[in-house]
């Protein structure tokens, strides 16, 4: 089957089998590798991608779903200021990870501050636990996101200004 | 479009489908009906005394709507589930439709007293969430039908309570939900619903019945004989389970001797 | 296929095994033994599309089996089968999922043998590797001690979850083969690969991809892998890729060593630790790769951090027809310190005291001597360590509180259940394995006419937290990369900018042996420091560029004979201590923590930041076996739904985690600090868990019936 879906900002036609998922067709197909293709049952959270807006685990949906729908990968969001505001404050908190997680650690980082952009300790631990990973030190993850709603806040601020 | 298409999977979320499936290539019937962005199974009504949502709206979307919207003993039982990100995918009548078993959203509705609408090609009817399980505690939605809205009342509680137990990653062989809602006026307890649900789902109203129109606190032989009541009525439950149960009950009671 | 093109961009970019695509490359599925133990009789698949190939063992043109650490572990087993999912055959094609089901589809005929599961008790045949030492006099100890405890302490098997499943890449580039895999080891998998082709070593590189968290999991297995990879590249002429589903590798690859350790512990009438024996069980699985190496830890560490001047010690590693058990995140330390730990604040309480006190009493000193006849050179820091963390965590008072409130509960209405626990505990380092490379390991370091320094180590290959980026760059970030460089600037008198890690495939980089047991820190280092200091020698003497190679020769192995052991168990040994506070959900009985307190000293820290990060990424993991993590085997294999009901903590609901570090007092070289937690975090959730219900508890995972069993005695 077809499927027509707006991905990264870009119309395209896929070719599918119903049962693809879409994390195997972002990947093997558009060559995005930034999410992984890993447990297959939506808890590690290494696939999140956003679809209309929202992280989702692109595991847990087939290619079929994308139909009408705005796909953003890590490789499409990372062209964007939210992107770099994130990266900014995770480095700022000095967190490091395995590299595997980074995609949906930041995917579901960039959500949060959309809906919350002063989010509390407690929020920010409630939205990252979409995403598991043994790499990953909870404190620095708080206070990376904190410095991330800092560092966008301080962005929209000076865009309004101008 | 159940009718001409009788054997078609109906999709909204398909967490659970996908999830079941963990192979890389998930094999899906030839025809493949997909409702998650069907208007009429996406509307929140919401008035004085009731919610209602459509079967394929989100768990996230759900907890979303504004505050006193939604039952604080439903959002309790949405929130501890899965993952944001899988919220933002699995529908509340995928959750109540499952057919292996009950997952996270029974208990909650059930103390609620929701009712779900039910449709097959022919007619529709409303029927009391409780009734999705069967007289063995089974999942019992009859086959080809259709969940397509939820109504929940909305009425104050003094006391609610929900509990995950078990093994927390979902779904597991021995993990459930318990919830509890209860009410008193005067000093006397006006409402007592209590659910459980796993593998196997239990409400037992009898049970609630004669709880209900004591004076609070409850004495020490009335809880311990309550207690023993929901025990042995929780004969059907697995023996890991009981046990699990019986501690709940124990903690539900202790609320109403306090 | 433009080969160098792409190698160059893949290591630029650390592009990691799952990435990683060649052009015509082949993916590799597994034929796996649906018995336990017997022989494969026959295998028979559906007619292979054309480009598929079936391998079986006939078809490997050198050993039928790779070696680690004392074991012969096979390739794929034929007339030997030893665990039920062992790899007995190989599909390899173009499309993965078709390669799969036709792997799963195979007819495979076996002659089944009654396999052996039982190994708390055993039979003779099922030893793979005994250790026994005894010091002093137990058996007189224990016929005058004024208090015994006795009891078993199990703990369960625990999956690594590592950051990306295991698996290989082989592929022929130009004379050698190519293999590129994700291993704590790249040597290893170079001479496994050269031993299975039949080959000489030289005729194999190795290039290591992004390792990420791996919790001593990819020691050898990643070798075992790559020799499939290599099979496959080899018989369709093709690259050829290995990944396991994750699902695959919950069920298939290595797991954590299970233990049963059964102590008796005794006093004088002062309270003093008199005597310890302990009787220790470990299930190393099928084959036992390690099974010596974790035996030997776990029985090092018998006598813990006590001084005492009476222990036995018998240990024995079981071989079980269950697939290979052994290291997860350290060599079998953290079970003895699970059964010490937990028996020590058991007699504290026993006694009336406080565990810290008790422990304070009875701790290591400067002069001890320990099982190994070694005297011990330096005090342990405990009294700085307890007080702090008393300090932090406001024990006195708690312990106190509980103690009372738990002797004088009569019901709910008293208010939810809490305790408190604490464990100490040394990490090693430094040890050395058996099977190890007899020439002993290297580094190498240049430094260049434009004062450019780099560091050449295959230990290389475990570093790099990478930033993958989605846009084609990706940054490497590692503590232990960082402290290396900086040690070499140091010496140097160079911009720390200004020193490199070679990527560290074999070609371009000496063996500096497995990364493991903190030898990044404790050996590397030193070895990094050392050719530093010989460059800086000649450095204004002879012209650059100048290069040195550091060669360490490992210490003598532990020598276990005639009922004792002797010889130094490591070069270096942190110390560290944790307290955990828990509380008990009134109406589940489910433990809560409220919260973890660690202090470690770790010699001189590079990076307090990072070594605090290490700490509480550790404290979460160690926590997670508590609360969470268990798997189960049905009829010796871990089924499918163990890997749905497996799963690690996440963010949400920690508790609290505060570390403390100690710094500064000691002129000392680093240590590996990272293990401690899970050391430490077992014995004291269980200690406080213990208090709350006033019900003694031994063994982990925790059993919901076992707790509930304890609510109702309670």
């Amino acid at each position: 089957m077809r499927v027509a879906f707006i991905l990264n900002g870009d119309d395209v036609i896929a070719k599918v089998r119903s049962g693809d998922r879409l994390v195997d067709l972002l990947r093997e197909s558009y060559g995005l590798l930034g999410g992984c293709a890993d447990c297959r049952k939506g808890s590690c959270g290494k696939c999140l991608i956003l679809l209309d807006g929202r992280t989702v685990p692109s595991c847990l949906v087939p290619a079929f779903m994308a139909t009408g729908r705005e796909v953003i990968t890590i490789e499409g969001f990372a062209q964007t200021d939210e992107y770099d505001d994130i990266v900014k404050g995770f480095d700022e908190a000095g967190l490091e990870t395995c590299g595997f997680c980074d995609a949906g650690r930041i995917l579901a980082a960039a959500t949060l501050l959309e809906r919350k952009p002063r989010p509390s300790p407690e929020e920010i631990l409630e939205e990252l636990d979409s995403v598991k990973c043994r790499c990953a030190d909870p404190v620095l993850i708080v206070r990376g996101i904190l410095a991330a709603a800092e560092h966008r806040a301080r962005r929209l601020y000076h865009r309004a200004g101008k | 479009m159940l009718k001409s298409h009788p054997k078609a999977l109906l999709y909204a979320g398909g967490t659970d489908i996908l999830r079941e499936k963990g192979s890389r290539f998930a094999a899906f019937p030839a025809e493949i009906i997909v409702v998650s962005r069907l208007n009429e199974l996406r509307q929140v009504v919401l008035t004085e005394r009731f919610i209602e949502l459509g079967a394929a709206i989100t768990m996230a979307e759900i907890l979303e709507l504004r505050e006193n919207a939604v039952p604080e003993l439903l959002a309790l039982a949405l929130r501890g589930l899965a993952t944001p990100a899988v919220r933002n995918l699995a529908t509340i009548g995928g959750n109540l439709a499952c057919s292996s078993r009950f997952l996270d959203s029974w208990p909650a509705l059930a103390c609620l007293d929701a009712l779900v609408e039910i449709r097959d090609a022919g007619s529709s009817r409303w029927i009391n969430v409780s009734r999705l399980a069967d007289e063995n505690g089974l999942p019992a939605l009859p086959y080809g039908c259709v969940l397509t809205r939820l109504r929940i009342p909305l009425e104050p509680w003094d006391a609610i309570a929900l509990r995950k137990v078990g093994n927390a990653n979902y779904p597991s062989r021995d993990g459930a939900v318990f919830a509890l809602a209860a009410r008193s006026e005067k000093g006397i307890l006006t409402e007592f619903r209590l659910a459980f649900a796993g593998q196997k789902a239990l409400r037992l109203r009898e049970i609630e019945g004669k709880i209900v129109g004591r004076k609070l606190p409850l004495g020490k032989k009335e809880r311990e004989s309550f207690a023993s009541e929901y025990r042995e009525a929780a004969s059907p439950l697995d023996a890991k389970l009981r046990f699990r149960f019986g501690a709940l009950v124990d903690g539900a009671l202790d609320l109403l001797s306090r | 296929m433009a080969l160098r093109r792409d190698r160059a961009e893949i290591e630029s970019s650390g592009t990691s095994l799952s990435d990683l695509e060649f052009e015509g490359m082949v993916h590799v599925a597994t034929l796996r033994s649906p018995v336990s133990r017997g022989s494969v009789k026959e295998i028979s698949t559906r007619k292979l599309p054309k480009e598929y190939r079936l391998i079986l063992p006939n078809d490997i043109p050198g050993a039928n089996r790779i070696l680690s650490f004392g074991a012969e572990i096979p390739l794929l087993a034929s007339a030997s089968i030893s665990y039920r999912g062992e790899p007995i055959g190989l599909v390899a094609g173009p499309d993965p999922v078709l390669a799969a089901e036709i792997a799963a589809e195979a007819t495979i005929v076996c002659d089944e043998e009654d396999p052996r599961f039982s190994w708390e008790s055993f039979s003779s045949d099922q030893v793979r590797a005994k250790r026994v030492a005894v010091m002093g006099d137990p058996d007189l100890a224990f016929s005058i001690a004024a208090t015994v405890i006795e009891d078993t302490f199990s703990s369960g098997c625990l999956e690594h979850f590592y950051s990306e499943a295991q698996g290989a890449l082989a592929l022929f580039d130009y004379d050698k083969m190519a293999i590129y895999c994700a291993t704590q080891w790249p040597y290893h998998v170079r001479e496994s690969a050269a031993l299975v082709l039949g080959c000489k070593s030289e005729e194999v590189v190795v290039r290591p991809t992004p390792l990420g968290v791996h919790l001593d999991g990819k020691l050898w297995y990643p070798s075992f892998l790559a020799c499939h990879a290599v099979l496959a590249a080899r018989a369709c002429k093709k690259p050829a890729k290995i990944l396991l589903t994750r699902e695959e590798d919950f069920r298939y690859t290595p797991k954590r060593a299970r233990s049963s350790v059964a102590l008796r512990a005794a006093t004088d009438p002062a309270g003093r630790l008199s005597a310890v024996d302990l009787r220790i069980a470990l299930n190393v699985g099928a084959i036992g790769p390690l099974a010596e190496e974790i035996l030997t830890q776990t029985c090092i560490a018998a006598s813990g951090t006590y001084d005492c001047a009476n222990i036995r010690v018998e240990g024995y590693a079981v071989e079980t027809n269950t697939l290979p058990l052994g290291a997860f995140a350290g060599l079998g330390a953290s079970h003895s310190f699970f059964a010490l730990e937990t028996a020590s604040s058991r007699l504290a309480e026993t006694l009336g005291e406080d565990p810290m006190d008790w422990k304070a009493k009875n701790i290591l000193k400067k002069g001890s001597r320990l099982i190994t006849g070694e005297i011990l050179h330096e005090e342990p820091p405990y009294a700085e360590i307890s007080e702090r963390l008393c300090h932090a965590s406001d024990w006195r008072r708690k312990y106190a509180c509980y103690e009372l409130v738990r002797k004088r509960r009569s019901g709910r209405a008293d208010g939810p259940l809490r305790g408190i626990g604490f464990a100490f505990a040394y990490q090693g380092a430094g040890a050395p394995l058996s099977g190890e490379t007899p020439s002993g390991y290297s580094v190498e370091v240049v430094l260049d006419m434009e004062l450019s320094c780099t560091i050449k180590t295959s230990a290389a290959a475990s570093c790099g937290s990478t930033r993958r980026k989605g846009a084609g760059r990706v940054e490497s970030r590692d503590g232990l990369a960082d402290i290396w460089r900086g040690t070499a600037a140091d010496i140097l008198g160079i911009e720390i900018g200004s020193v490199c890690i070679a990527p560290p495939d074999t070609d371009s980089t000496p063996d500096s042996g497995p990364a493991v047991l903190s030898r990044g820190i404790s050996v590397i280092n030193r070895l990094i420091e050392r050719a530093c200091n010989a460059i800086q020698k000649r450095r204004f003497r002879d012209p650059l560029p100048l290069s040195s190679k550091s060669i360490y020769r490992q210490p003598k192995p532990i020598r276990w004979e005639d009922g004792s052991v002797a010889g130094s168990p490591f070069g270096s040994a942190a110390w560290g201590g944790t307290i955990v506070e828990l509380e008990l959900d009134p109406w589940t009985f489910e433990p809560k923590p409220l919260g973890i307190w660690i202090c470690a000293e770790g010699g001189t820290i590079a990076s307090v930041a990072r070594a605090e990060s290490a700490l509480r990424r550790a404290a979460v993991d160690a926590l997670g076996s508590c609360l969470r993590e268990s798997l189960d085997f049905e009829d010796g294999e871990i089924g499918v739904h163990s890997y749905f009901e497996y799963g690690i903590l996440g963010s949400q609901g920690l508790p609290p985690l505060f570390i403390d570090l100690l710094v500064g007092k000691r002129k000392a070289s680093p240590k590996g600090i990272g293990e401690l937690p899970y050391d430490t975090v077992p014995a004291a959730f269980l200690s406080a868990l213990s208090q709350a219900t006033g019900s003694a508890f031994s063994s982990l995972p925790l059993s919901s019936e076992r707790l509930f069993k304890a609510m109702e005695e309670t």
